[in-house]
């Protein structure tokens, strides 16, 4: 069955075609998050697509992850364009370094996603608690009967690189 | 082997008034740049039988400007695309004018980036039904340019220390070139604290970071060497082109690999290998400029400074009228007016022709006083190799090293 909900505004379609986000979207129902593991190599990947960049399988299958991971960048939204978004303005975005796979197959590399940073209720997380080099965990937002977006909130780890949080000088 | 140095030509350039309230069509505004470059470089509608534009479903098609304007095509095609495009489709009219399919290409990009077609995809466009990639987007309220851009921004402060006030000195820098053109939207010239102190966009971005929105069509002609040497002004030698290069993995840039790189750390070795010059012997600069930011990504990439020490370059007086390697003379597209890049390398040609379109009187006949002050002139003095650099902050880009 297609998947299709609203969220902010905005319909959001998970057609059968769409094989790779459906079923992550699926797992994500289960409060579950998963990336692609490679059959042939095993490596992880993000974002979901058809086939392996490193040894070109087109086997694969997925793999649930810790959910934890770290702030590699981040930015807070001040003007909202997506009118949805109007009321939810300022909102942090993040790119989260996911803790498996970091620096492989090469030190640059490792399996980031795009996501809010949330608090305890899912309102945007301040802007002064968020930073570079913090630690966070996957949350699951309930969006629709049966529908989770994967979102990631402050986690009570303590960070294990440097913080850094944006001046404006 | 690159064996086409100096074999084709930039013979004409034409545009349109770069406004905010063009009240016509861009298959209007079109016919009048593409038109304005055959007169500049003195072509009949026979004389031209390509076109190439670009587009983000907001323009209009060669086919529709060529019949427009009694041209019959040999070659016309439309490229999806923006920011790295012009350079692109240049190398594709060297192709098509090297092995003999056209005689002269007209290059062109026409937008009511303004009134008809905001590329951050404002009002409805914010609001339509979702599916595919941005499913995985869309929902944390991420998808504009801006917002996509800002990871590198904050990263590369993360990494290097960059500071927002170092990123400012190119807006700054810019606005004094514009207050040398005319033609420019934003004249004004602006100080740092007037970037710092304007309105956040999506922090690291203030208003004044981003370029402006514009109504505009700008158009040149590529055709060879041979037969510029007959039209009616100087031509402008193609030295090396290096069209929509990519870093690995080019659409997942985010989620791996070196956040802070562009495409330049993969195409400075063609294209200035291509045309055998290095960084230095370059008089005149063009950089894609959507936001202060990619300015300075793309110079430390293209090995202007060091990797990291774009701030540095950007503040050291470098990129501004009587420095090193002055950037965007016309302003470019933080004050000039936003046309997707293409006007970033008609402004090299002027330049190259000794032909900017400032203040000084004689300006027509190359004459200038190389006064830099406000409401004086801005033609670099003697440039006789220009670049252009053009991309995003993602993984693909191109670059374009001109000669007169």
């Amino acid at each position: 069955m297609p998947m299709s909900f609203e969220y902010r505004g905005m319909l959001i379609n998970l057609p059968d075609f769409d094989r790779e986000r459906k079923e992550y979207f699926e797992h994500a129902a289960q409060k579950k998050l998963v990336v692609q593991k490679c059959k042939g190599c095993a490596l992880l990947r993000w974002d979901p697509g058809p086939a392996c960049p490193w040894c070109q399988s087109l086997e694969w299958t997925w793999q649930q992850v810790s959910g934890k991971g770290t702030i590699y960048s981040y930015e807070i939204v001040t003007h909202a364009i997506q009118p949805g978004f109007r009321d939810w303005v300022p909102y942090p975005v993040a790119l989260v370094e996911l803790d498996e796979q970091r620096g492989k197959p090469s030190p640059d590399e490792g399996v980031r996603l795009i996501t809010n940073v949330v608090d305890e209720n899912f309102n945007p997380e301040k802007e002064e608690n968020v930073g570079i080099g913090k630690r966070v965990e996957v949350v699951f937002l309930p969006v629709a009967e049966g529908v989770f977006l994967p979102q990631f909130k402050l986690s009570k780890e303590q960070p294990t690189e440097r913080v850094w949080q944006f001046q404006n000088v | 082997m690159w064996d086409l140095k100096d074999k084709h030509c930039i013979v004409g350039i034409g545009e349109t008034e770069y406004s905010q309230a063009s009240g016509r069509t861009t298959r209007a505004m079109a016919a009048e740049a593409v038109k304005r470059a055959m007169d500049d470089a003195g072509l009949a509608a026979a004389d031209v039988d390509g076109l190439l534009s670009y587009h983000g479903n907001d323009s209009v098609s060669g086919v529709r400007v060529a019949t427009d304007l009694g041209i019959r095509p040999n070659f016309f095609m439309d490229m999806s695309g923006g920011s790295n495009s012009t350079e692109a489709l240049t190398a594709i009219a060297m192709g098509l004018v090297e092995h003999g399919m056209c005689k002269a290409v007209a290059v062109y990009r026409s937008m009511n980036g303004y009134t008809q077609v905001r590329i951050g995809g404002t009002g409805t466009r914010g609001a339509a039904p979702v599916s595919g990639d941005a499913v995985l987007e869309r929902p944390y309220g991420w998808m504009t340019p801006a917002q996509r851009f800002s990871m590198f921004f904050m990263r590369h402060m993360y990494e290097y220390g960059t500071k927002p006030s170092q990123a400012a000195m190119v807006k700054v820098v810019q606005s004094r070139h514009a207050s040398q053109n005319p033609k420019a939207l934003m004249k004004k010239r602006v100080a740092v604290e007037d970037v710092l102190n304007s309105r956040w966009i999506v922090k690291p971005i203030h208003l004044l970071d981003c370029c402006l929105e514009t109504d505009n069509s700008v158009c040149f002609i590529v055709t060879s060497a041979d037969r510029a040497r007959h039209l009616r002004q100087r031509p402008i030698y193609i030295m090396s082109v290096a069209p929509r290069v990519c870093k690995p993995h080019p659409e997942e840039y985010m989620q791996r690999g070196h956040l802070t790189e562009t495409h330049g750390v993969v195409a400075r070795e063609q294209v200035f290998g291509r045309a055998g010059v290095t960084p230095k012997d370059i008089d005149v600069m063009g950089c894609y400029d959507a936001f202060t930011w990619v300015t300075l990504l793309h110079l430390e990439d293209y090995g202007f400074c060091k990797k990291g020490d774009g701030g540095g370059y950007v503040t050291s007086g470098a990129i501004q009228l009587g420095g090193k390697c002055p950037i965007n003379t016309s302003g470019g597209q933080l004050c000039e007016g936003y046309t997707h890049g293409i006007s970033l390398v008609v402004e090299n040609v002027r330049q190259l022709r000794g032909q900017a379109d400032d203040y000084c009187h004689g300006w027509r006949e190359g004459k200038h006083t190389y006064d830099y002050s406000e409401g004086h002139c801005r033609q670099v003095r003697d440039a006789e190799i220009s670049m252009n650099m053009a991309g995003g902050t993602g993984s693909q880009g191109s670059s374009l090293i001109l000669r007169r």
